[in-house]
């Protein structure tokens, strides 16, 4: 079925499958690896993106449903995912990288709602982002400087 | 001028000798009062852009013209034999390019790949190459394998009671711990059940082969391409020049990567089948399956001492469940090597069990044996009336317990007085209460080998630009050996470390290297790109002295300057190599072995402190104080997040990581993420990390290696801070809040 | 995965013809739906998207509020009126999987998730909840299950389904406009019909209605790590008057209403699950503790 949408600011229309997961039409048919999958059945967060500003899980998110919606990926572009970046950069707030593109998505998703977060609300927002590498201490603290940096 | 030499190496507790060439080295060591520059300051990951971006490409991402999709067969059964396959079938599904069953694979390592007798539940039976997903699916369910279900056995003691061992028995003897124990003033005996400990790496293993009539490219997302390069030349009958191995980025591995795996050989006899490229990529749950684990192993101990707590004799065994694979890792490694004592009956059974091989993992032995003895240690403490720390203070040892042996270098009784400082360990019993909430502090000790050794190679070349690029034969796993090189390099050249382009990952870059592994990777590969950059530096102080008619001697490079010792002349670098014009200055390394006789073991101690809440059951690791003797730290920042990464998987292991089997079907029933569970953000403690060991006098650099360390003390010290909370032990991980309940009842 | 069709009807009726079809299924947010698709425990010919219903709103309701059936958790967990009036309910949403299974899992889809047990959740066992012959959790490893002996011992697991039992809500279908209590959302399965769900073909929930808000609420779990995960038990207690309501998942079948005098009543635990007990006794007394006057 035909699903357009905008994905980073770019406009798409895709012939998906009904069954087809955002993941893989993200992935495979747009050529946006970025995102990852490492669980697909919603128990790791590595596939977080972001579906009209909203943190949710490619994997199990049906391309179909999408239609007509704005998806954002860590492939886009933005001061405050630079922003973020930058302070997982500084904070060491990962190691493989392999679920970063999650955390950085789920951390933006945060600072969009809640430009000041208290630490309890970092470590909410953010526990549903499994890191096997353990880089959470950097991840939280990257999340607080990036919310603190000046715009 | 290079010569072969032979050299001994510890690899995860396996002593292994083998020849390898090494380059004479010339290279002064850095002079012990002065700090090299960039080494040791806090460094960021070079690899921070491409993995921040979404543009790093891991194998997993990889997507080459016309590539097919691989799925795989694996059987449902915990031991079974296939009696029918309809495979024809499946090659008739539209899409379908390839299908292999038993019989069409070649080995791995010796082992069947696809299997007509199944002997666990996930083993691989079948596989197939289709253009979509969908149609790898639908051939998948035109296969309908027909089983005839045979006995199984997962428990642990009824594979005891068979003896079916997976590998051979382990035992070791010194004194005579039989007479020593009936003598001892003090003894005591303890049980202890560790769990199978899941990997669980983000990035699934994975492979993508690609099979042209001039040789097979993998992709493989792996700890060892060298070693991956072997087993695909072994499977295949080809030769080094035809295989190549790539992996630039890869989403951990934690021991259970080493090599291309079965996925390797699958994907590469698929593609050669299908003339195509083909992509494998595990599921979650067949990770969990039939990639590893840490071994379970039930312990036993009995321990004699004099009534001051000197250790006198222990009697061990450990029963450890290997599935169908892995060798026996030195789980009583801990009880071997750490403590002065003189007689010891140590028997390790590795079992044979119908689940998956086993894997090495992170510390593999040492980390779960380390749990067990330092609790059994704690309750030789409490017999004895002694302080849990004093007890290790007076059972420290010069030299190796075993072997005889010095150390090169040995810190531990520092890391014991810096971990109790910073802990607050005297005032610990202040924090025990009655409440709903019980906090209590425990502590271990660690110890690891380390240091690294030959193979490792490297070159460095540098251009007119000034920007060297350093290859080197290994594969960065994420644990930020990438960046580390660059500084020893960038000191060297007198750059910063991020002007440093690191190559690595590719068999066809570099001739050979080591695995990403027990904790040797930077150990072993530091010294060989400090050489090749000396080289490098020397060839451009050379072309400086010519440039500026200055001596060599006279001359330092230094904040991306030449520089005269007199301070008369300062001219960036870059107008020294802008004269190479196309031309390059190279240099090339190799790393010395390491003196014999000597032991070469990291060591340290942890103290935990914890929070038992005995109405949830929940347990929360409040704080961790590690302080660990690594040698030299070539990046504190690199350093300290793998020392928190040890940590957390401890902190797994200790509380909620249990594969559970089920009895009945002997199958695994929690093989995903949702009832496996690893640690959370919310499930971190505050880290107190410290590094007490100066650079190692008689290992090249002065470096130890940190990838084990860190995890090996935190579940002995967890376990002990939850006895001293509850003031009862819980012999079996993990401390789940039905295992506390239940010990509360 | 089972292919399937995918529709996004914009009105209630055609929702309901499409759902009348054989093999068509509900689906909210799609992440209990889409995983047991996936894992073959489903076999959906069609998915029915409801989220194009415009059934999305919290809005007061006569002295109570009224929550349509496709608002996600996480939108529950943001209300202000929720958190100050029903904090039970705000708790409970909050404290259920993950953010982003929060901003995707709707109030109806979390109500009407199947059970967790990982025999029903084995991709290569059909246990008697799925129509199989045998409970494998009872001759099996059933640590986490139930506290009561019947055919199916597992547990449900909805945190919302415990809150809003304690507050005595209704359940609105499209069949059922003038709604239904809760419990009757739920039955027992049996050997002819194995469904937890009360619900004819083709019928699906459209709001849920708390009629009044309590003078206190609150809402006590426990689950295996600190973040993200299923409750081992969560038990929700709410005080109108001097009247005491207490609801418990992870320890039955179907959420259940427990005797605040006597809440263990009914739940003798089995071989495995007798720690249940003791946790069940903290969490409710905890809760009654929070709301007593
Ligand atoms: C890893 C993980 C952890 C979780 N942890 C928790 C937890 O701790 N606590 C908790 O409460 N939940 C938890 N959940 C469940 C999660 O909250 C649910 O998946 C979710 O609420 C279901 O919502 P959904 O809208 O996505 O449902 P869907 O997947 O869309 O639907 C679920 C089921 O309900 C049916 N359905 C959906 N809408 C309707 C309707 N309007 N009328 C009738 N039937 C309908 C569907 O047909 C399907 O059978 C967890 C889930 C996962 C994957
Ligand atoms: S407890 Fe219920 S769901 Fe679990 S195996 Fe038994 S019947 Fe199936
Ligand atoms: S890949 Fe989507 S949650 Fe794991
Ligand atoms: S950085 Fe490796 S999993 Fe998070």
């Amino acid at each position: 079925m035909q699903v357009e949408l905008e994905v980073n600011g770019n406009r798409y229309r895709v012939d998906a499958a009904a069954a087809e997961p955002l993941s893989a039409l993200l992935r495979d048919r747009l050529q946006l690896t970025g995102t990852k999958v490492a669980c697909g059945e919603g128990t790791c967060g590595s596939c977080t993106v972001l579906v009209d500003d909203r943190p949710v899980l490619s994997c199990l998110t049906l391309a179909a449903a999408c239609d007509g919606a704005s998806v954002r990926t860590v492939e886009a572009e933005g001061d405050l995912l630079d922003r973020l970046r930058r302070a997982f950069t500084e904070e060491d707030g990962f190691q493989c990288g392999f679920c970063t593109p999650g955390q950085l998505m789920s951390a933006l998703a945060l600072l969009e709602r809640t430009p000041h977060p208290s630490p309890d609300e970092i470590v909410t927002a953010m526990s549903g982002n499994l890191c096997r590498c353990g880089a959470y201490e950097g991840i939280a603290v990257a999340v607080a400087r990036a919310a603190e940096a000046p715009a | 001028m290079a010569r072969l030499i032979k050299t001994e190496a510890v690899v995860e507790g396996r002593t292994e000798v083998r020849w390898t060439l090494v380059e004479e080295d010339s290279t002064p060591e850095w002079p012990a009062d002065q700090p090299p520059g960039v080494v040791g300051e806090p460094t960021t990951r070079l690899t921070a852009g491409a993995r921040l971006s979404g543009s790093a490409r891991y194998t997993s991402d990889m997507q080459l013209p016309r590539q097919l999709e691989a799925t795989v067969l694996r059987s449902p059964h915990a031991n079974a034999r296939l009696t029918s396959i309809s495979l024809d079938a499946a090659r008739a599904v539209p899409g379908v390019r390839a299908v292999i069953g038993p019989g069409d694979c070649p080995q791995f390592d010796g082992e069947a790949v696809l299997h007509d007798e199944p002997p666990y539940g996930g083993a691989a039976v079948a596989a197939i190459a289709a253009e979509t997903r969908e149609a790898a699916d639908e051939a998948m369910a035109a296969l309908d394998p027909q089983w005839e279900p045979l006995g199984f056995v997962v428990d642990l003691d009824q594979s005891l009671e068979n003896q079916t061992f997976q590998d051979d028995p382990v035992e070791y003897e010194r004194g005579d711990a039989e007479t020593a124990l009936a003598a001892a003033e003090l003894t005591i005996t303890s049980d202890y059940l560790a769990p199978a400990q899941l990997h669980n790496s983000m990035e699934p293993h994975c492979a993508v082969a690609d099979w042209r009539p001039d040789g097979l490219t993998l992709w493989s997302s792996t700890q060892g391409i060298y070693q991956a390069r072997s087993q695909l030349c072994g499977s295949f009958g080809l030769d080094q020049e035809h295989v190549r191995v790539i992996c630039h980025f890869m989403g951990g591995g934690f021991g259970s990567k080493f090599g291309c795996g079965p996925e390797g050989v699958i994907a590469a006899e698929l593609s050669r089948r299908a003339g195509r490229p083909v992509r494998l990529v595990l599921s979650r749950r067949d990770e969990n399956l039939s990639t590893g684990y840490r071994t379970p192993a039930r312990f036993s101990f009995t321990i004699g001492a004099g009534c001051d707590g000197r250790l006198q004799a222990v009697e061990a065994s450990a029963v450890m469940g290997l599935g169908t694979g892995g060798w026996a890792y030195p789980v009583l490694e801990p009880v071997k090597s750490v403590y002065a004592c003189e007689h010891q009956h140590l028997m390790t059974l590795p079992m044979r069990l119908n689940l998956g091989p086993a894997a090495a993992f992170r510390a593999p032995g040492v980390m779960e044996g380390t749990w067990a003895f330092e609790q059994a240690l704690d309750e030789l403490a409490e017999a004895a009336g002694l302080d849990p720390l004093e007890l290790r203070r007076r059972n420290h040892t010069d030299v190796d317990p075993s072997t005889g042996r010095p150390y090169t270098s040995k810190r531990l009784l520092e890391s014991y007085d810096l971990a109790a400082e910073l802990a607050g360990w005297d005032a610990r019993d202040e924090l025990r209460s009655d409440g709903r909430v019980r906090r209590g502090m425990g502590c271990a000790s660690q110890y690891w080998w380390g240091g690294g050794g030959p193979p490792a190679y490297a070159d460095v070349r540098i251009g007119s630009d000034a920007k060297p690029v350093l290859t080197v034969g290994m594969q960065d796993l994420g644990t930020g050996v990438t960046t580390a090189c660059a500084v020893v390099l960038a000191e060297r050249l007198g750059i910063r470390p991020d002007q440093v382009t690191v190559r690595t990952g590719d068999t066809d870059l570099a001739g050979h290297g080591p695995f990403s592994g027990g904790s040797m990777t930077l150990a072993s590969v530091a010294p060989a790109v400090r050489s090749a950059g000396h080289h490098v530096r020397t060839q451009l102080l050379e072309l400086a002295a010519d440039m500026f008619e200055i001596a060599a001697s006279d001359l330092e490079l230094t904040e991306g300057e030449v520089r005269s010792t007199d301070g008369t002349l300062r001219r960036p670098i870059h107008d020294v190599t802008e004269k190479l014009g196309n031309a390059w200055v190279t240099g090339s390394g190799s790393r010395a072995p390491n003196p014999d006789g000597m032991a070469v073991n990291t060591f340290g101690c942890q103290i935990a402190q914890v929070a038992v809440d005995t109405l949830t059951g929940l347990i929360t690791v409040e704080r961790v104080v590690a302080v660990h003797d690594i040698g030299r730290v070539v990046n504190p920042m690199g350093a300290r997040s793998q020392v928190l990464g040890g940590i957390l998987q401890g902190i797994g292991f200790a509380l909620s990581e249990e594969r559970v089997v089920d009895p009945t079907t002997g199958t695994v029933v929690n093989a995903g993420l949702e009832d496996y569970k690893i640690p959370t953000l919310a499930d971190l403690p505050e880290v107190e990390c410290r590094f007490v060991g100066e650079p190692d006098p008689e290992l090249a650099l002065g470096i130890k290696g940190l990838g084990e360390p860190p995890i090996i003390p935190t579940p002995g010290a967890i376990g002990n801070a939850v006895a001293h909370a509850l003031g009862l032990r819980l012999r079996e991980a993990p401390y789940t809040p039905r295992r506390v309940l239940e010990a509360l009842q | 995965m089972r292919t399937f069709a995918y529709a996004r009807p914009a009105r209630v009726e055609d929702a309901a013809a499409a759902l009348s079809q054989p093999a068509a299924r509900a689906m909210g947010g799609g992440t209990d739906l889409i995983t047991q698709q996936h894992r073959g425990i489903l076999a959906a010919e069609s998915v029915v998207d409801l989220r194009g219903l415009g059934l999305d709103a919290i809005a007061a309701e006569g002295e109570g509020v009224r929550i349509g059936a496709t608002v996600t958790l996480a939108d529950l967990g943001r209300d202000e009126a929720v958190r100050e009036r029903f904090a039970v309910l705000h708790q409970a949403a909050s404290a259920a999987a993950s953010p982003q299974l929060r901003e995707m899992g709707t109030v109806a889809g979390n109500l009407c998730q199947q059970v967790r047990c990982w025999y029903f959740r084995h991709p290569d066992l059909t246990c008697w909840l799925r129509g199989g012959d045998t409970c494998y959790a009872q001759v099996g490893d059933h640590r986490k299950h139930g506290l009561e002996p019947g055919d199916c011992i597992s547990v449900a697991p909805s945190d919302l389904a415990a809150a809003l039992l304690a507050l005595d809500a209704t359940v609105d279908t499209s069949s059922r406009p003038q709604g239904i209590p809760l419990a009757d959302l739920y039955r027992k399965a049996s050997d002819e019909n194995r469904s937890t769900l009360a619900l004819a073909p083709g019928e699906f929930v459209t709001a849920v209605v708390v009629p009044r808000a309590p003078d206190a609420s609150a809402y006590e779990r426990a689950g295996e790590r600190h973040a993200w995960s299923f409750a081992l038990a969560g038990v929700a207690a709410a005080r109108f008057g001097d009247q005491l309501r207490l609801a418990a998942i992870g320890v039955s079948n179907l959420p259940r209403l427990l005797d605040p005098a006597d809440p263990l009543a009914g739940l003798p635990g089995l071989e495995q699950t007798a720690w249940k007990r003791r946790l069940l006794s903290g969490l409710a007394g905890q809760a009654l503790a929070r709301v007593s006057g």
